[in-house]
């Protein structure tokens, strides 16, 4: 499922020619609309890789998850750290599990 | 990062009289920290003499036993310097020297259980380690300067540092938009205090200038574009034409004789009022002059010129009888470009459109004039015999000026003074609502008040009407006796306020420097008062702020001083400058909109660079970039990092929360080393890390923090409007909103991030702060990820 713009959050990355969530998409499915803030303009593409979700600085983005998995409630949800990731997952009944990994190298 | 040489790390604690043995463990931190990684020799020295430090680990250093030092314990100050000039000359680089102050973070004798001071001890080293194993050498930057210095505005403030500059032998040039030099000071008459002629000071700087082969002056030039940095700025200046070649013109002013039109020569606020009866006006106080005249205000450069757009069609007189040929009737705009280390700007002020006050008919009456208009009347005209004076014409007044514009009182003051000079038996009213005269301006006040027929009326006038035989009548009510009067006056003169002149808003927007509400060039009002926001750009004079003559000198003085780094050949960098990892940069452009002082440019491939001579070394950049891809020199992303790892989690027990802070180190951290220098009460859960500016703060970093197991993440900055580094603090307390708001989403009590404002000397503040926020946090519970 596509990601979830919050439009009071978003600055458009400043309104830059490209967006940081537009540079990450692997799919390039992320682009600015007509009011510069960030939209996912082929929903059924995303492959919910949730690149845009970590490198937002703005915090604006988050993955809904496909309902298969997970109904209104469930999230993911990233953390990045300078070389940490923290994934912070809530169940369908609201339970919360967290994760925590270094990145290797990333500092480098 | 795998290619470097291992570094090995050379830990000296100072001990002095067993002080530290006495509430901590010392030998089970030295124990356990001389078998961490990289760590190669340890060594506790008990004698706090400099000449015994440097004895034993000289020696050592150039043995090669260790290349960087961890200096634990309190060094004073002039120690550290001592200590890291010597070992430079014993060949270390002083940026690998690590300081780590023990009772600065709050463990003192007085406080807490030995067990939890000493784990919490070794939990600061531990932190230290981490960054000294990070340090790298630097050197200071050597960047290419220029021994050329821009001066806009040839005004009093101008002249008289361009001669400082020739005297301290670097080139000068001054831009002036009139035709000649002496701005708005050579139109006044007379100066306070002492009275006397103002021409006499600026012929005086003109003179020194003219004999000097380092001033060029550029009349009737204005600036078109600035490019470049510090060091090397390129100033595109359009040079109107003079009509007169400025080299042949012998100023014979044959030319002038000839010339067919003659225009009144008046101040610019009257032109644009709406005068019933200008030509009356005139007579009292206007002269007239040529389309070809001498230059303006002062004839300097000698040469005339011609006011094109006054000469009747096709007329040549001027050109025709010049003995020299010096008239060029064709000449056109010139630009040239000026190769400068750093501009001062010193564009000066305008009066304050008098007409705007429209109870006091200025423009309607003739015999209503501004006070720089009774300059020349209180030379020229014939005797007058009633004037009335109304201060704060306009200023501090909702409706137009709502600040006090410091010289007016001392200039009417002093246009008494002169009038009661030349015509004893004048009678003068001065209505007023409070006379400002500070300092030694007093004097001219006690003055004034010892002559006869002066009156001080203390309330402005509430009508000012035409009287009889061509005066004025003018009703006003002494607010201090209550008592309405009606006065028959000849003059009355409006002291007007100062505004920035128009050249000065021009500049500020050409030159992208930020103004006050008022219109005058922002700066940081106490500590670097001439400062413009944009490095090797400075502001002196009235162009900064309402001032009198004097202090305007005095303040484009200060500022030349701050720009005279920047005129050498090499210019020298504190190396502690932000570096950009190029491979993660996204071109984002969040650093180049948050730099304060527009440091960064964008480069051939549109990635940002630095222009290492503009940056003052703030951060800011550092804690926007979404990427944390840039770091600063010293004080790298990584060191931190690391530092945050290093710290464990549950030093005092698994109940207490343990709080991370990033001090400001121009407030906040003060603020915690007097706290711990006064052995106040802090609670041991604090451990912090100072930082350059609470702008610097990356968001990883607290995310790093917090995905460690640390309970609560507090950010120090200074108070709204006191950032050395404009507006740090606002910067962080937005990141951090972002932050709050995500963490709320994650389940995890926002306030677990919090941001604090601290002045240097709110210890008691701080202490009170850590203590409510670690009852906080025990309510909150442990964070989610502690282990």
């Amino acid at each position: 499922m596509p990601p979830k713009v919050e439009r009071e959050k978003c600055d458009g990355c400043k309104a830059e020619k490209e967006t940081l969530c537009e540079q990450v998409c692997p799919g390039d499915l992320m682009t600015l609309d007509e009011n510069k803030k960030a939209i996912c303009r082929m929903p059924r593409d995303c492959w919910d890789c949730m690149s845009c979700v970590k490198i937002c600085p703005k915090g604006a983005l988050e993955t809904r998850i496909p309902y298969q998995l997970g109904f209104h409630v469930a999230k993911l949800i990233p953390l990045m750290g300078t070389d940490t990731i923290t994934w912070t997952l809530i169940d369908i009944n609201g339970k919360v599990e967290r994760f925590h990994y270094i990145n290797r190298g990333s500092l480098d | 990062m795998n290619d470097k040489i291992t570094p090995k790390v050379g830990m000296f604690i100072l001990d002095e009289q067993d002080q530290l043995h006495e509430f901590i463990d010392l030998d089970s931190i030295v124990q356990k920290l001389s078998r961490t990684k990289n760590m190669s020799y340890c060594e506790v020295l008990k004698n706090p003499k400099t000449e015994g430090i440097l004895a034993s680990v000289q020696v050592k250093f150039q043995s090669g036993q260790f290349d960087r030092i961890l200096w634990v314990g309190r060094f004073p100050t002039e120690q550290k310097k001592c200590l890291e000039s010597e070992l430079g000359n014993a060949g270390l680089n002083p940026y690998l020297n690590e300081w780590c102050d023990l009772e600065e973070q709050g463990i003192g004798k007085e406080r807490g259980d030995r067990a939890i001071k000493t784990q919490k001890a070794m939990i600061i080293v531990q932190m230290a380690m981490a960054r000294t194993r990070l340090l790298e050498p630097l050197e200071p930057l050597q960047l290419p300067g220029q021994e050329s210095v821009l001066i806009i505005g040839a005004g009093v403030a101008g002249l008289h540092t361009a001669v400082t500059f020739t005297k301290l032998r670097k080139k000068v040039h001054l831009v002036e938009k009139e035709s000649g030099v002496g701005g708005r000071v050579a139109s006044l008459r007379r100066l306070f205090p002492r009275i006397c002629d103002p021409h006499c000071g600026l012929e005086f700087a003109i003179q020194k200038l003219s004999k000097s082969a380092l001033a060029e002056i550029h009349t009737l030039a204005r600036i078109k574009s600035l490019e470049g940095g510090p060091g090397h700025f390129e100033v595109k200046i359009e040079k109107q034409p003079r009509y007169v070649n400025e080299q042949q013109c012998n100023a014979c002013g044959e030319c002038t004789k000839v010339c067919p039109v003659s225009v009144p020569d008046h101040s610019e606020p009257f032109s644009t009022s709406k005068a019933q009866d200008p030509t009356a006006a005139q007579k009292i106080w206007s002269s007239r002059k040529k389309a070809i005249h001498p230059a303006e205000p002062i004839a300097f450069p000698s040469a005339f010129v011609i006011d094109r757009h006054i000469c009747p069609p096709g007329c040549r007189e001027c050109e025709q009888v010049c003995p020299v040929q010096a008239v060029e009737l064709e000449q056109q705009c010139s630009e040239t470009t000026l190769k400068v280390g750093a501009i001062l700007i010193a564009t000066g002020w305008d009066p304050y459109p008098l007409f705007k006050v429209e109870e006091y008919g200025y423009g309607l009456y003739p015999n209503v004039v501004s006070n720089m208009e009774m300059e020349s009347i209180l030379e020229d005209s014939p005797e007058i015999k009633v004037v009335g004076f109304i201060q704060c014409a306009g200023s501090r007044d909702e409706r137009h000026l709502t600040y006090c514009s410091a010289v007016c009182c001392s200039v009417t003051l002093k246009q008494v003074i002169r009038l009661k000079e030349k015509w004893p038996q004048a009678r003068c009213y001065i209505f007023y609502q409070d006379i400002r005269t500070t300092a030694f301006d007093e004097e001219l006040y006690q003055k004034v008040k010892s002559f006869d027929q002066v009156i001080f009326i203390r309330g402005n006038p509430a009508t000012v009407k035409p009287g009889d035989n061509g005066g004025l009548k003018i009703r006003a009510e002494d607010t201090l006796t209550g008592s309405e009067m009606a006065l028959d006056i000849d003059l009355l003169v409006l002291a007007g306020g100062m505004v920035p002149s128009k050249g000065s808003q021009e500049t500020a927007q050409l030159l992208k420097l930020p103004q006050n509400p008022f219109g005058f060039f922002e700066s940081h009002a106490p500590c670097h008062p001439e400062e413009s926001q944009r490095t090797g750009i400075r502001v002196g004079g009235a162009c900064w702020g309402p001032m009198n003559i004097a202090r305007s000198v005095e303040s484009s003085h200060r500022a030349a001083m701050d720009i005279m780094p920047f005129l050498n050949e090499t210019i020298l960098v504190d190396p502690r400058i932000p570096v950009l990892n190029l491979a993660k940069c996204d071109k984002c452009k969040r650093c180049m909109e948050e730099c304060p002082f527009s440091s960064f440019y964008f480069d051939a491939d549109g990635f940002p660079a630095l222009d290492a001579a503009k940056c003052r070394q703030c951060g800011s950049c550092m804690g926007a970039c979404p990427l944390a891809a840039i770091s600063m020199r010293h004080f790298t992303i990584q060191q931190i990092a690391a530092q945050i790892k290093a710290v464990k989690t549950s030093f005092i027990g698994k109940e207490e929360p343990v709080i991370l802070a990033f001090l400001c180190q121009n407030d906040a951290y003060y603020a915690a080393k007097t706290a711990a220098d006064d052995h106040l009460q802090i609670p041991p859960n604090i451990i912090f890390i100072k930082v350059p500016c609470a702008g610097a703060v990356n968001s990883a970093l607290i995310a790093d923090a917090l995905s460690f197991g640390i309970d609560g993440v507090l950010i120090a900055g200074c108070r709204d409007g006191q950032c050395h580094y404009v507006k740090g603090n606002q910067l962080v307390e937005t990141r951090s909103v972002d932050l709050t708001d995500k963490l709320k989403k994650m389940f995890i009590e926002p306030g677990r991030v919090r941001f604090e404002q601290l002045e240097i000397r709110d210890s008691q503040r701080y202490v009170d702060l850590v203590r409510s926020y670690v009852e906080e946090l025990k309510r909150m519970g442990p964070n989610p990820f502690k282990n």
